[in-house]
Protein backbone atom coordinates (compact mmCIF):
# COMPACT_ATOMS: atom_id res chain seq x y z
CA UNK A 1 0.00 0.00 0.00
CA UNK A 2 1.51 3.82 -0.82
CA UNK A 3 1.36 5.69 2.12
CA UNK A 4 0.94 9.84 2.33
CA UNK A 5 4.70 9.75 2.86
CA UNK A 6 5.02 7.76 -0.56
CA UNK A 7 2.41 10.00 -2.32
CA UNK A 8 4.07 13.41 -1.24
CA UNK A 9 7.90 11.96 -2.23
CA UNK A 10 6.39 11.00 -5.69
CA UNK A 11 5.11 14.22 -6.40
CA UNK A 12 7.60 16.49 -5.13
CA UNK A 13 10.00 14.28 -7.09
CA UNK A 14 8.01 13.63 -10.07
CA UNK A 15 9.13 17.67 -11.28
CA UNK A 16 13.15 17.21 -10.69
CA UNK A 17 15.58 16.50 -13.56
CA UNK A 18 15.94 12.68 -12.84
CA UNK A 19 20.11 12.34 -12.20
CA UNK A 20 19.25 14.29 -8.86
CA UNK A 21 16.12 12.31 -7.96
CA UNK A 22 17.31 9.16 -5.63
CA UNK A 23 20.11 11.53 -3.54
CA UNK A 24 17.10 13.61 -2.92
CA UNK A 25 14.51 10.78 -2.14
CA UNK A 26 16.51 9.16 0.48
CA UNK A 27 17.37 12.59 2.28
CA UNK A 28 13.66 13.41 2.27
CA UNK A 29 12.17 9.92 3.07
CA UNK A 30 14.97 9.98 6.38
CA UNK A 31 13.95 13.26 7.31
CA UNK A 32 10.04 12.61 7.17
CA UNK A 33 10.73 9.49 8.68
CA UNK A 34 13.09 11.50 11.71
CA UNK A 35 10.18 13.80 12.21
CA UNK A 36 7.56 11.51 12.36
CA UNK A 37 9.67 9.10 14.77
CA UNK A 38 10.41 12.33 16.95
CA UNK A 39 6.27 13.20 17.25
CA UNK A 40 5.40 9.26 17.97
CA UNK A 41 7.95 9.59 20.53
CA UNK A 42 6.21 12.87 22.24
CA UNK A 43 2.96 10.46 22.49
CA UNK A 44 1.47 11.41 19.03
CA UNK A 45 -0.58 9.02 16.53
CA UNK A 46 1.74 7.75 14.11
CA UNK A 47 -1.35 8.44 11.26
CA UNK A 48 -1.17 12.43 12.60
CA UNK A 49 2.24 12.47 13.04
CA UNK A 50 2.61 11.65 9.45
CA UNK A 51 -0.08 14.15 7.92
CA UNK A 52 1.47 16.68 10.55
CA UNK A 53 5.15 16.34 9.43
CA UNK A 54 3.38 16.34 5.73
CA UNK A 55 1.41 19.37 6.09
CA UNK A 56 4.43 21.06 7.85
CA UNK A 57 6.60 20.52 4.96
CA UNK A 58 4.03 22.04 2.55
CA UNK A 59 2.84 21.90 -1.08
CA UNK A 60 5.23 19.37 -2.47
CA UNK A 61 5.70 21.71 -5.64
CA UNK A 62 7.10 24.51 -3.56
CA UNK A 63 9.06 22.14 -2.10
CA UNK A 64 10.43 21.17 -5.99
CA UNK A 65 10.76 24.36 -7.15
CA UNK A 66 13.71 25.34 -4.19
CA UNK A 67 15.34 21.93 -5.43
CA UNK A 68 15.37 22.78 -9.02
CA UNK A 69 17.76 25.13 -9.83
CA UNK A 70 16.35 25.90 -13.53
CA UNK A 71 14.34 28.85 -14.25
CA UNK A 72 10.67 28.36 -13.08
CA UNK A 73 9.28 30.85 -15.59
CA UNK A 74 9.42 30.79 -19.50
CA UNK A 75 10.33 34.10 -19.88
CA UNK A 76 12.06 36.18 -17.38
CA UNK A 77 11.66 39.72 -16.59
CA UNK A 78 14.59 40.83 -18.25
CA UNK A 79 12.64 40.02 -21.27
CA UNK A 80 9.27 40.25 -20.47
CA UNK A 81 8.79 43.71 -21.49
CA UNK A 82 10.51 43.25 -24.72
CA UNK A 83 8.16 40.19 -25.34
CA UNK A 84 4.60 41.61 -24.68
CA UNK A 85 5.31 44.69 -26.59
CA UNK A 86 5.92 42.85 -29.81
CA UNK A 87 3.30 40.80 -28.91
CA UNK A 88 0.92 43.64 -28.48
CA UNK A 89 2.20 45.40 -31.48
CA UNK A 90 1.98 42.08 -33.79
CA UNK A 91 -1.77 41.14 -32.79
CA UNK A 92 -2.81 44.88 -32.72
CA UNK A 93 -1.39 44.71 -36.68
CA UNK A 94 -1.29 41.24 -38.40
CA UNK A 95 -4.52 40.30 -37.29
CA UNK A 96 -6.82 42.82 -38.10
CA UNK A 97 -4.84 43.37 -41.39
CA UNK A 98 -5.13 39.50 -41.97
CA UNK A 99 -8.56 39.58 -41.11
CA UNK A 100 -9.39 42.86 -44.04
CA UNK A 101 -7.34 40.89 -46.03
CA UNK A 102 -9.12 37.78 -46.02
CA UNK A 103 -12.51 39.61 -45.95
CA UNK A 104 -11.97 42.00 -48.76
CA UNK A 105 -11.10 38.87 -51.28
CA UNK A 106 -13.75 37.15 -50.52
CA UNK A 107 -16.26 40.06 -50.51
CA UNK A 108 -14.61 40.70 -53.98
CA UNK A 109 -15.70 37.10 -54.69
CA UNK A 110 -19.14 37.41 -53.78
CA UNK A 111 -19.35 35.19 -50.77
CA UNK A 112 -22.32 35.43 -48.66
CA UNK A 113 -22.27 37.56 -45.18
CA UNK A 114 -22.42 34.52 -43.26
CA UNK A 115 -19.59 33.02 -45.08
CA UNK A 116 -17.65 35.91 -44.93
CA UNK A 117 -17.85 36.63 -41.28
CA UNK A 118 -17.02 32.61 -40.78
CA UNK A 119 -13.47 33.48 -43.16
CA UNK A 120 -12.77 36.46 -41.36
CA UNK A 121 -12.99 35.09 -37.75
CA UNK A 122 -11.42 32.32 -38.81
CA UNK A 123 -8.12 33.84 -40.45
CA UNK A 124 -7.82 36.52 -37.21
CA UNK A 125 -8.20 33.27 -35.12
CA UNK A 126 -5.24 31.41 -36.64
CA UNK A 127 -3.19 34.00 -37.32
CA UNK A 128 -3.27 34.79 -33.87
CA UNK A 129 -2.68 31.77 -32.39
CA UNK A 130 0.58 31.69 -34.82
CA UNK A 131 1.47 35.14 -33.94
CA UNK A 132 1.50 34.12 -29.80
CA UNK A 133 3.15 30.74 -30.35
CA UNK A 134 5.86 31.59 -32.45
CA UNK A 135 6.45 34.96 -30.65
CA UNK A 136 6.80 33.38 -26.98
CA UNK A 137 8.77 30.19 -28.73
CA UNK A 138 11.26 32.90 -30.06
CA UNK A 139 11.57 34.62 -26.33
CA UNK A 140 11.58 30.95 -24.54
CA UNK A 141 14.23 30.14 -26.58
CA UNK A 142 16.36 33.54 -26.64
CA UNK A 143 15.55 33.19 -22.43
CA UNK A 144 16.52 29.98 -21.99
CA UNK A 145 20.22 29.68 -24.24
CA UNK A 146 22.31 32.28 -22.60
CA UNK A 147 24.44 32.73 -25.39
CA UNK A 148 21.65 34.48 -27.60
CA UNK A 149 21.49 37.23 -25.07
CA UNK A 150 23.89 40.16 -24.50
CA UNK A 151 25.17 38.42 -21.51
CA UNK A 152 26.75 40.55 -18.71
CA UNK A 153 29.69 39.57 -19.50
CA UNK A 154 31.49 42.65 -19.27
CA UNK A 155 30.66 45.07 -16.24
CA UNK A 156 27.88 47.26 -16.92
CA UNK A 157 29.96 51.24 -17.11
CA UNK A 158 28.49 54.30 -18.07
CA UNK A 159 29.78 53.70 -22.14
CA UNK A 160 26.89 51.09 -22.32
CA UNK A 161 24.62 53.54 -22.04
CA UNK A 162 22.76 53.36 -25.46
CA UNK A 163 23.87 56.17 -28.07
CA UNK A 164 20.89 57.60 -30.80
CA UNK A 165 19.77 55.48 -32.52
CA UNK A 166 18.25 54.36 -29.00
CA UNK A 167 17.61 50.71 -28.46
CA UNK A 168 13.87 51.68 -28.30
CA UNK A 169 13.89 53.31 -31.69
CA UNK A 170 15.54 50.26 -33.05
CA UNK A 171 13.31 48.22 -31.13
CA UNK A 172 10.39 49.90 -33.24
CA UNK A 173 11.97 49.12 -36.74
CA UNK A 174 12.78 45.56 -34.91
CA UNK A 175 8.99 45.33 -34.61
CA UNK A 176 8.03 47.47 -37.69
CA UNK A 177 10.34 44.79 -39.88
CA UNK A 178 8.74 41.78 -38.15
CA UNK A 179 4.92 43.03 -39.18
CA UNK A 180 6.42 43.70 -42.78
CA UNK A 181 8.12 40.02 -42.98
CA UNK A 182 4.74 38.25 -41.72
CA UNK A 183 2.24 40.23 -43.40
CA UNK A 184 4.70 40.27 -46.79
CA UNK A 185 5.12 36.29 -46.61
CA UNK A 186 0.81 35.54 -45.76
CA UNK A 187 0.39 37.40 -48.64
CA UNK A 188 3.04 35.69 -50.99
CA UNK A 189 1.38 32.50 -49.94
CA UNK A 190 -2.35 33.19 -49.86
CA UNK A 191 -1.63 34.54 -53.80
CA UNK A 192 -2.19 30.88 -55.24
CA UNK A 193 -5.67 30.29 -53.24
CA UNK A 194 -7.14 34.43 -53.08
CA UNK A 195 -6.85 36.58 -56.32
CA UNK A 196 -8.66 39.06 -57.84
CA UNK A 197 -8.80 37.15 -60.99
CA UNK A 198 -10.54 33.51 -61.60
CA UNK A 199 -10.46 31.55 -64.57
CA UNK A 200 -14.25 30.34 -66.43
CA UNK A 201 -14.12 27.85 -63.95
CA UNK A 202 -14.00 29.89 -60.84
CA UNK A 203 -10.54 28.81 -60.38
CA UNK A 204 -8.25 31.53 -58.57
CA UNK A 205 -5.46 32.60 -60.78
CA UNK A 206 -2.46 33.61 -58.73
CA UNK A 207 -0.48 36.63 -59.20
CA UNK A 208 3.15 35.32 -58.96
CA UNK A 209 3.95 32.04 -61.55
CA UNK A 210 3.21 28.82 -60.58
CA UNK A 211 6.51 27.22 -61.65
CA UNK A 212 7.89 29.02 -58.18
CA UNK A 213 5.38 26.67 -56.56
CA UNK A 214 6.00 23.63 -58.45
CA UNK A 215 9.80 24.14 -58.33
CA UNK A 216 9.60 25.52 -54.28
CA UNK A 217 11.22 28.36 -54.91
CA UNK A 218 8.89 30.49 -53.50
CA UNK A 219 9.40 28.26 -50.02
CA UNK A 220 13.35 28.95 -50.34
CA UNK A 221 12.86 32.22 -51.06
CA UNK A 222 10.77 32.74 -48.04
CA UNK A 223 11.98 31.08 -45.55
CA UNK A 224 15.64 33.36 -46.81
CA UNK A 225 13.13 36.57 -45.89
CA UNK A 226 12.54 34.71 -42.35
CA UNK A 227 16.09 34.20 -42.05
CA UNK A 228 16.73 37.56 -42.18
CA UNK A 229 14.26 38.32 -40.00
CA UNK A 230 15.86 35.63 -37.55
CA UNK A 231 19.26 37.75 -38.27
CA UNK A 232 17.49 40.83 -37.02
CA UNK A 233 16.74 39.78 -33.75
CA UNK A 234 19.71 38.18 -33.21
CA UNK A 235 20.93 41.16 -33.91
CA UNK A 236 19.03 42.86 -31.16
CA UNK A 237 19.25 40.56 -28.41
CA UNK A 238 22.92 38.75 -29.09
CA UNK A 239 26.26 40.72 -29.09
CA UNK A 240 27.87 41.68 -31.84
CA UNK A 241 30.01 38.99 -33.61
CA UNK A 242 31.70 38.88 -37.13
CA UNK A 243 30.28 35.55 -37.60
CA UNK A 244 26.46 36.71 -36.90
CA UNK A 245 27.52 39.98 -38.96
CA UNK A 246 28.32 38.16 -42.11
CA UNK A 247 26.08 35.40 -41.89
CA UNK A 248 23.20 38.50 -40.92
CA UNK A 249 24.42 40.30 -44.32
CA UNK A 250 24.77 37.55 -46.39
CA UNK A 251 20.97 36.56 -45.75
CA UNK A 252 19.87 40.39 -46.50
CA UNK A 253 22.26 39.98 -49.90
CA UNK A 254 21.05 36.62 -50.77
CA UNK A 255 17.42 38.00 -50.71
CA UNK A 256 17.84 40.68 -52.86
CA UNK A 257 19.70 38.88 -55.26
CA UNK A 258 17.36 36.05 -55.55
CA UNK A 259 14.41 38.95 -56.34
CA UNK A 260 16.57 40.72 -58.98
CA UNK A 261 17.01 37.36 -60.29
CA UNK A 262 13.33 36.50 -60.19
CA UNK A 263 12.07 40.23 -61.81
CA UNK A 264 15.00 39.97 -64.36
CA UNK A 265 14.61 36.44 -65.92
CA UNK A 266 10.61 37.09 -66.09
CA UNK A 267 9.87 34.39 -63.06
CA UNK A 268 8.05 36.36 -60.97
CA UNK A 269 4.47 37.35 -62.42
CA UNK A 270 1.77 35.02 -63.86
CA UNK A 271 1.33 35.80 -67.67
CA UNK A 272 -2.33 34.37 -66.64
CA UNK A 273 -2.58 36.66 -64.25
CA UNK A 274 -1.62 39.84 -66.20
CA UNK A 275 -3.65 38.55 -69.20
CA UNK A 276 -6.33 38.42 -67.15
CA UNK A 277 -6.12 41.47 -64.98
CA UNK A 278 -6.03 43.24 -68.66
CA UNK A 279 -2.94 44.73 -67.85
CA UNK A 280 -0.60 46.04 -71.04
CA UNK A 281 3.15 44.81 -71.13
CA UNK A 282 3.95 48.36 -69.62
CA UNK A 283 2.48 47.28 -66.10
CA UNK A 284 4.70 43.83 -65.66
CA UNK A 285 7.78 46.17 -66.71
CA UNK A 286 7.16 49.08 -64.21
CA UNK A 287 6.88 46.51 -61.22
CA UNK A 288 9.83 44.91 -62.40
CA UNK A 289 11.69 48.34 -62.35
CA UNK A 290 10.57 49.01 -58.87
CA UNK A 291 11.31 45.68 -57.60
CA UNK A 292 14.86 46.11 -58.53
CA UNK A 293 14.84 49.23 -57.42
CA UNK A 294 13.92 48.02 -54.30
CA UNK A 295 16.08 45.19 -54.12
CA UNK A 296 18.89 47.63 -54.82
CA UNK A 297 18.45 50.03 -52.17
CA UNK A 298 17.98 47.06 -49.85
CA UNK A 299 21.28 45.73 -50.80
CA UNK A 300 22.77 48.85 -50.26
CA UNK A 301 21.19 49.58 -46.93
CA UNK A 302 22.97 46.37 -45.80
CA UNK A 303 26.51 46.89 -46.50
CA UNK A 304 26.16 50.27 -44.60
CA UNK A 305 24.75 49.06 -42.07
CA UNK A 306 27.29 46.11 -41.86
CA UNK A 307 29.99 48.68 -41.96
CA UNK A 308 27.83 50.89 -39.24
CA UNK A 309 27.91 48.18 -36.57
CA UNK A 310 31.32 46.65 -37.26
CA UNK A 311 33.00 50.67 -36.82
CA UNK A 312 30.70 51.07 -33.42
CA UNK A 313 31.31 47.52 -32.16
CA UNK A 314 35.33 47.76 -32.02
CA UNK A 315 36.89 49.61 -29.83
CA UNK A 316 38.53 53.39 -31.24
CA UNK B 1 0.09 47.01 6.78
CA UNK B 2 -1.68 43.67 6.90
CA UNK B 3 -0.13 39.98 7.91
CA UNK B 4 0.84 38.89 4.59
CA UNK B 5 2.85 42.10 4.31
CA UNK B 6 4.53 41.87 7.24
CA UNK B 7 5.19 38.33 6.97
CA UNK B 8 7.31 39.00 3.00
CA UNK B 9 9.10 41.78 5.20
CA UNK B 10 10.37 39.88 7.76
CA UNK B 11 11.45 36.70 4.95
CA UNK B 12 13.15 39.33 3.32
CA UNK B 13 15.14 40.29 5.87
CA UNK B 14 15.58 37.24 7.04
CA UNK B 15 16.53 35.30 4.13
CA UNK B 16 20.54 35.69 4.11
CA UNK B 17 20.63 35.15 8.07
CA UNK B 18 19.68 31.38 7.93
CA UNK B 19 23.08 31.08 5.30
CA UNK B 20 25.24 32.33 7.88
CA UNK B 21 23.71 30.67 10.66
CA UNK B 22 24.21 27.16 8.79
CA UNK B 23 27.69 27.64 7.94
CA UNK B 24 28.65 28.71 11.48
CA UNK B 25 26.40 25.26 13.00
CA UNK B 26 27.53 22.82 9.92
CA UNK B 27 31.25 23.76 11.67
CA UNK B 28 30.02 20.47 13.45
CA UNK B 29 28.84 18.19 10.75
CA UNK B 30 25.34 17.49 10.74
CA UNK B 31 22.26 16.31 8.95
CA UNK B 32 19.40 18.11 7.87
CA UNK B 33 16.22 17.44 10.64
CA UNK B 34 18.52 17.68 13.66
CA UNK B 35 20.18 20.82 12.04
CA UNK B 36 16.37 22.18 11.59
CA UNK B 37 16.45 21.33 15.13
CA UNK B 38 19.00 23.11 16.17
CA UNK B 39 18.48 26.21 14.28
CA UNK B 40 15.41 26.58 15.82
CA UNK B 41 17.26 26.07 19.37
CA UNK B 42 19.28 28.87 18.73
CA UNK B 43 16.79 31.33 17.63
CA UNK B 44 16.79 30.66 13.40
CA UNK B 45 13.30 29.69 12.72
CA UNK B 46 13.28 28.36 9.31
CA UNK B 47 11.19 25.74 7.62
CA UNK B 48 12.28 22.41 6.40
CA UNK B 49 11.17 23.13 2.53
CA UNK B 50 13.37 25.90 2.75
CA UNK B 51 16.06 24.71 4.59
CA UNK B 52 16.58 21.26 2.53
CA UNK B 53 17.01 23.00 -0.63
CA UNK B 54 18.90 25.28 0.46
CA UNK B 55 21.92 22.57 2.30
CA UNK B 56 21.93 20.98 -1.79
CA UNK B 57 22.68 24.20 -3.13
CA UNK B 58 25.08 25.34 -0.55
CA UNK B 59 26.75 21.81 -1.26
CA UNK B 60 26.30 22.33 -5.10
CA UNK B 61 28.27 26.21 -4.47
CA UNK B 62 31.50 23.99 -2.90
CA UNK B 63 30.35 25.57 0.80
CA UNK B 64 29.61 22.66 2.14
CA UNK B 65 30.57 19.22 2.32
CA UNK B 66 28.57 15.99 2.47
CA UNK B 67 29.27 12.61 3.49
CA UNK B 68 26.04 9.45 3.37
CA UNK B 69 26.20 7.75 7.23
CA UNK B 70 25.40 4.51 6.83
CA UNK B 71 26.38 3.21 10.05
CA UNK B 72 22.62 3.56 11.64
CA UNK B 73 19.50 1.90 10.36
CA UNK B 74 18.39 5.27 8.24
CA UNK B 75 21.12 6.39 5.93
CA UNK B 76 21.24 10.10 6.76
CA UNK B 77 23.04 12.83 4.75
CA UNK B 78 25.46 14.75 6.66
CA UNK B 79 26.99 18.19 5.88
CA UNK B 80 30.10 19.98 6.84
CA UNK B 81 31.20 23.46 6.49
CA UNK B 82 33.86 23.23 3.81
CA UNK B 83 37.00 25.78 3.83
CA UNK B 84 35.64 27.80 0.72
CA UNK B 85 32.39 28.08 3.32
CA UNK B 86 34.39 28.97 6.79
CA UNK B 87 35.68 32.09 4.78
CA UNK B 88 31.85 32.92 3.56
CA UNK B 89 31.00 32.83 7.10
CA UNK B 90 34.02 34.94 8.20
CA UNK B 91 32.81 37.55 5.51
CA UNK B 92 29.13 37.19 5.70
CA UNK B 93 29.41 38.04 9.77
CA UNK B 94 31.69 40.47 9.50
CA UNK B 95 28.91 42.00 7.75
CA UNK B 96 26.31 41.10 9.83
CA UNK B 97 28.43 43.31 12.70
CA UNK B 98 29.25 46.56 10.19
CA UNK B 99 25.13 46.10 9.54
CA UNK B 100 24.63 45.54 13.70
CA UNK B 101 26.33 48.69 14.15
CA UNK B 102 25.07 50.61 11.82
CA UNK B 103 21.43 50.07 12.88
CA UNK B 104 22.33 51.15 16.43
CA UNK B 105 24.06 54.34 15.43
CA UNK B 106 21.07 54.63 13.11
CA UNK B 107 18.63 53.99 16.00
CA UNK B 108 20.74 55.94 18.45
CA UNK B 109 20.05 59.37 16.71
CA UNK B 110 16.91 61.28 17.91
Amino acid sequence: MTTLTDRYVDAALRRLPGRQRADIEKELRTAIADAVDDRVEAGAEPATAEIEVLTGLGDPARLAAGYADRPLHLIGPALYHDYARLLTVLLATVVPAAAAGVGLVRALHGADPLALAGDVLSAAFTTAVHIVCWTTVAFAAIDRLPRLRRGPARPWSVEALPVPPSRRARYAELATLTVITVLFSTFVLLTPVVSTQSDPSGKPIGLFAPRLWDTGLVYAFLAVVLAGLGFAFARHYARWSVPLAVAGSLVDVAASLALIWLVTTDRLLNPAFVSAAGWGPEVPRWIGIGLVAMSVVTLLHTVAEAVGQARRATPS
Amino acid sequence: MNDEQLSTHLQELRRGTVVLACLLVLRQANYGYALLDLLEQRGFAVDANTLYPLLRRLEKQGLLTSDWNTDEARPRKFYRTSAEGEQLAETLGRDWDALDAAFRALKGRP
